[in-house]
């Protein structure tokens, strides 16, 4: 930021960013680019309140479904509008499972690369109702309440419980959970939007819905959105410059070839004028959001020393998967709740 | 009675051929259980995994063809980045250490004395001790390139082999260095026309166990390398199981397949050499 | 230490045997040697030896300056810097701080270190599956060994065999063997991560899979060199086989059973590799306040979990622990030598 000829754009992607460059940020409140936003989910502010940096594309997940399966199962997919609604459509299809030739869930591996989607992602409804209740978190919290277990363990026993794959068999991974989804053996699949171009090959009707969890009032709950992509306009540079970059940001966010290209790049723009996205998933959320419905932000990315507590989650959670005790889940709630508080101190030692 | 001792030994041999003949297969059988399942379709690994690759499990060369791109980086890179470590490592060490050991055992100086205890002192040093401040040293000094960190295995690897060099160096009678002095020739001369080729035995074994301990390595290149960029073959399938999606199993057994073969082909040739080499570095384990 | 010894000389030996060009060469300078030397002998004054050295001495530079830069680099270096910063605490190697300086005790990584449950867990962990595993390849690598000097049919074939698993790396090998005990695991709907003593019994086949070959060479090597008069004098004597076995052979092979012997043990310590691609640690103890111990993992991986395990804090417990670890280690070398050594005294 001190070089002789600075950017007048940056990117200032999380709060620890906004802590370390929010000085060298002009307040964007009502600037153009603000009033052409259709949503300040992806916005970050600083403690003052001052609009530091804004969002320009996102990401969201939550549970692909497939409505067509859905129907062959003589059901639709109005019936799924809260947990009680997902729970007796996955249900009844888990139990006709071999009668219909597909399984509701598709598996849910816990090695290295798919537990991030329990660990990280779905352990994300229980982190956001809480931020929520706390009226939004700026910086890691910490410690956890752990008021929202029952709606996590709700979703996780659904899931792995009306599956293609037994519990006790997740541990090592190695079943194709995309694969399972793609050729119509099961009709759920937990993952996020980066996979609508594998999904929607053959699946065309793939959607997106929220995780139901049994919250009160989740019928208007939307997609896990979240982003590390925010601009930030330079306060260092002169008015003229600063107003010339705003000008930018707005053609760019506007202007159909512009938005379009930035679109193909990006996959979504949160901007009233901005193309529609070609992503199935992503056009999920943003009509969620157009219905009124809150987004679950990324809570997550605050866990602390996320390598070793979701590690720890892992562990408990392949426990509880070969034996559903009570017993179990208070480990994996220690492993969640207090493992968060943990790491929290381990991290932010001296 | 000798007729019947003679006939006992015989078939106390045939048991002991058949015994060993068994284990002989079991020991195979891992091998084989990866070859099957590099021909198997995915979803069929985790489920019949001792089960043979007909039907509908065949899966052609599907595995090895999606393996060379699996885990967003292509294998032949990886195999390319540890040959070239390898070679250039080994080659290094070979080099260099040579000359200093034949140095260490005809220069009876202290400071001689003094590299050559630290290095067998450096043998018995585990790379837990040094990984954290050797990989910032490495990446300080630039040397996390597959061009550069052959310095590192250089600097780190030398213990053992000026160890053994030196053991074999002073061997060597001087009486023939004296001579070739006498005809003439300089140190450097002397070394490469007279000692290097007297050396060659242990070059063999040293060289073997820096090629199977380079080749194999999988801590200090993923410490230094950066990763993203340069992955070797033990980095590569290591960072298979982390990486994002799903692990597609049949095309990983196809990478360790092939990660195997050059192995094996090196083993068979260079057994003699190998099994050598290998007891002579017993003291390093 | 002995075997390398013996090696070098045999190879030295075989230098000296191999006819080949070098051979010629070192003959037609051999015979240079020697008519200098009859020249000393008629009164010629011959060029001292230290004026051989001499010259060889200015050359240090040359043949000690790379490997020294690269040694320094490479081990001594880091390792007087991981001394220190033992003492420190730090996030990254230059803005160390000694922690007397941050008015802690200088030996506060230590304390950490040694009050870590889940350090001394993998201590006591590793030391288990080092004494399982010494037992369970020497016995049966001697075993193999013993059965392959018997002059079976096809010997050569079975030790090529039982060599190869040796060079294959550690990554992969965790990888082939996890494959395998979850295909037979799977059948009683469980998997290696789920259990404490499947990771430890499985890491324990792992390593006989892998070094039974490399000791069977070494106990091989010992068995050959057994004195044949000995033997024949037990025959005479019309000892039985199991008397001559555990009255002549096993004594005789002493030296490489000691060799094998620490080499396990050490090999057992300081596994890294397929700890960490068998089970990775897996599973673990969830303790009451949310830490976790990781009842597979071993010494090697502990302390790399502790240096990596994002949580920059805990570098300088994870550097004392290296340090502990490397005095562990090289303990046992010592060991090795200095009962090596009292043995060959004995002789």
């Amino acid at each position: 930021m001190d070089k002789s000829n600075p950017p007048t754009l940056f990117v200032i992607g999380n709060q620890q960013g906004v802590k370390d460059w929010k000085d060298y940020a002009i307040d964007l409140t009502d600037t153009a680019i603000a009033k052409e936003l259709n949503t300040d989910a992806y916005n970050l502010y600083d403690e003052s309140g001052k609009l530091v940096s804004i969002g320009y594309c996102y990401e969201c997940y939550g549970i692909i479904a497939n409505p067509d399966l859905i129907e062959q199962a003589g059901h639709t997919m109005d019936e799924i509008k809260n947990f009680d609604g997902l729970k007796a459509v996955a249900e009844d299809i888990h139990a006709r499972a071999a009668e219909l030739g597909f399984d509701a869930f598709s598996s849910s591996d816990m090695d290295d690369s798919s537990s991030w989607r329990f660990t990280g992602h779905l352990a994300n409804l229980e982190y956001f109702y809480e931020e929520r209740d706390a009226g939004g978190w700026t910086e890691c919290p910490s410690s956890l309440t752990g008021k929202y277990m029952e709606n996590y363990k709700n979703l996780y026993d659904l899931i792995i419980n009306n599956s293609l794959t037994a519990p006790t068999d997740l541990a090592t991974g190695g079943h194709d959970a995309e694969n399972e989804f793609k050729t119509g053996a099961a009709a759920f699949f937990v993952n996020g939007s980066w996979e609508y171009a594998a999904v929607s090959e053959t699946v065309k009707n793939a959607t997106m819905i929220p995780y139901y969890c049994g919250v009160e009032g989740e019928e208007k709950a939307g997609l896990n959105c979240g982003t590390e992509n925010c601009w930030a306009v330079n306060s260092k540079v002169s008015e003229a410059d600063q107003q010339a970059t705003i000008d930018f940001m707005v053609w760019l966010v506007s202007d159909p070839d512009a938005s379009a290209a930035m679109v193909e790049q990006l996959g979504i723009m949160p901007y009233k004028n901005a193309v529609e996205s070609t992503n199935g998933f992503l056009n999920d959320a943003a009509k969620y959001t157009a219905d009124g419905c809150y987004v679950m932000d990324w809570a997550t990315n605050y866990q602390p020393n996320v390598d070793e507590y979701r590690a720890a989650l892992v562990s408990a959670l392949n426990a509880y998967n070969a034996d559903q005790s009570d017993a179990n889940w208070d480990l994996v709630k220690t492993a969640f709740v207090d493992g968060w508080a943990t790491q929290y101190a381990a991290a932010n030692a001296a | 009675m000798k007729q019947q001792t003679l006939h006992g030994e015989k078939v106390r041999k045939t048991v002991m051929s058949v015994v060993l003949s068994v284990i002989c297969i079991i020991y195979v059988l891992p091998v084989l259980t990866v070859v099957i399942n590099s021909f198997k379709l995915n979803t069929y690994v985790k489920t019949d995994t001792f089960a043979l690759p007909i039907g509908d499990m065949w899966a052609g060369f599907q595995n090895f063809i999606k393996g060379m791109t699996f885990g967003n980086y292509p294998f032949y890179k990886s195999a390319l980045y540890t040959l070239i470590i390898t070679v250039l490592s080994t080659a290094l060490i070979l080099l260099f250490c040579s000359m200093a050991a034949w140095y260490i055992a005809r220069v009876n100086s202290v400071f001689c004395k003094v590299v050559y205890y630290l290095c067998v002192f450096s043998m018995v040093v585990p790379f837990q001790m040094v990984m954290f401040t050797l990989s910032k040293t490495a990446d300080r000094l630039q040397l996390n390139t597959p061009w550069t960190i052959p310095v590192v295995y250089l600097g780190f690897g030398a213990g053992l082999a000026i160890f053994m060099f030196v053991g074999f160096a002073k061997s060597i009678p001087i009486e023939i260095e004296e001579a070739a002095s006498i005809d003439g020739c300089g140190p450097l001369r002397t070394y490469f026309k007279v000692v290097f080729p007297m050396l060659k035995p242990t070059m063999i074994s040293v060289g073997i166990l820096e090629i199977m301990w380079v080749w194999n390595d999988y801590l200090l290149p993923s410490l230094v390398l950066d990763i993203n960029e340069f992955r070797t073959i033990p980095i590569h399938i290591q960072y298979l199981k982390g990486s994002y999606g799903t692990v597609d199993l049949g095309a990983t057994m196809a990478l360790i397949f092939l990660s195997i073969i050059p192995v094996i082909i090196f083993y068979l040739i260079c057994q003699k050499y190998i099994i050598k080499g290998v007891a002579a570095g017993a003291v390093k384990g | 230490m002995q075997s390398i010894l013996e090696t070098n000389e045999a190879l030295a030996a075989e230098a000296a045997e191999a006819p080949s060009a070098e051979a010629t060469v070192r003959e037609s300078l051999e015979a240079k040697a020697k008519a200098a030397r009859e020249r000393d002998l008629k009164g010629y004054k011959p060029p001292r030896r230290s004026l051989f050295k001499n010259p060889l001495r200015r050359w240090g530079w040359l043949f000690l300056g790379p490997v020294v830069a690269a040694f320094i680099i490479g081990f001594v270096w880091p390792f007087i810097q991981g001394i220190y910063l033992s003492f420190c605490s730090f996030r990254t190697t230059s803005d160390a701080q000694l922690l007397p300086a941050k008015g802690e005790n200088l030996f506060g990584n230590y304390i950490k270190a040694v009050t870590d449950p889940s350090f001394l867990h993998s201590f006591w962990y590793t030391a288990l599956f080092a004494i399982v595993s010494l037992i369970m390849i020497n016995v049966l690598a001697f075993t193999v060994a013993y059965a392959l000097t018997q002059g079976v049919k096809g010997s050569n074939l079975f030790r090529t065999v039982f060599f190869m698993p040796n060079l294959i790396g550690g990554i992969v090998l965790g990888y082939i063997w996890s494959m395998i005990f979850d295909g037979i695991l799977s059948y009683y709907g469980t998997s290696i991560l789920m259990e404490t003593k499947f990771g430890f019994w499985g890491l324990i086949i792992l390593m006989c899979w892998q070094q039974i070959g490399y000791m069977m060479i070494i106990y091989i090597a010992g068995l050959q060199a057994v004195p044949e008069d000995m033997m024949e004098a037990a025959k005479i004597d019309g000892a039985t086989k199991t008397q001559t076995l555990f009255r002549v052979v096993i004594p005789n092979v002493m030296p490489s059973i000691t060799i094998c012997t620490f080499l396990s043990l050490t090999n057992g310590f300081k596994l890294f590799d397929q700890n960490l691609a068998l089970t990775g640690g897996l599973p673990f103890i969830i303790q009451s306040d949310g830490s976790t111990i990781k009842t597979t993992e071993m010494l090697a991986l502990n302390i790399y979990n502790t240096f990596y395990g994002s949580n920059v804090a805990a570098q300088g417990t994870a550097q004392a622990k290296a340090v502990l670890f490397f005095i562990l280690v090289a303990a046992l070398g010592l060991i090795q030598l200095a009962y090596t050594r009292k043995r060959e005294v004995q002789q």
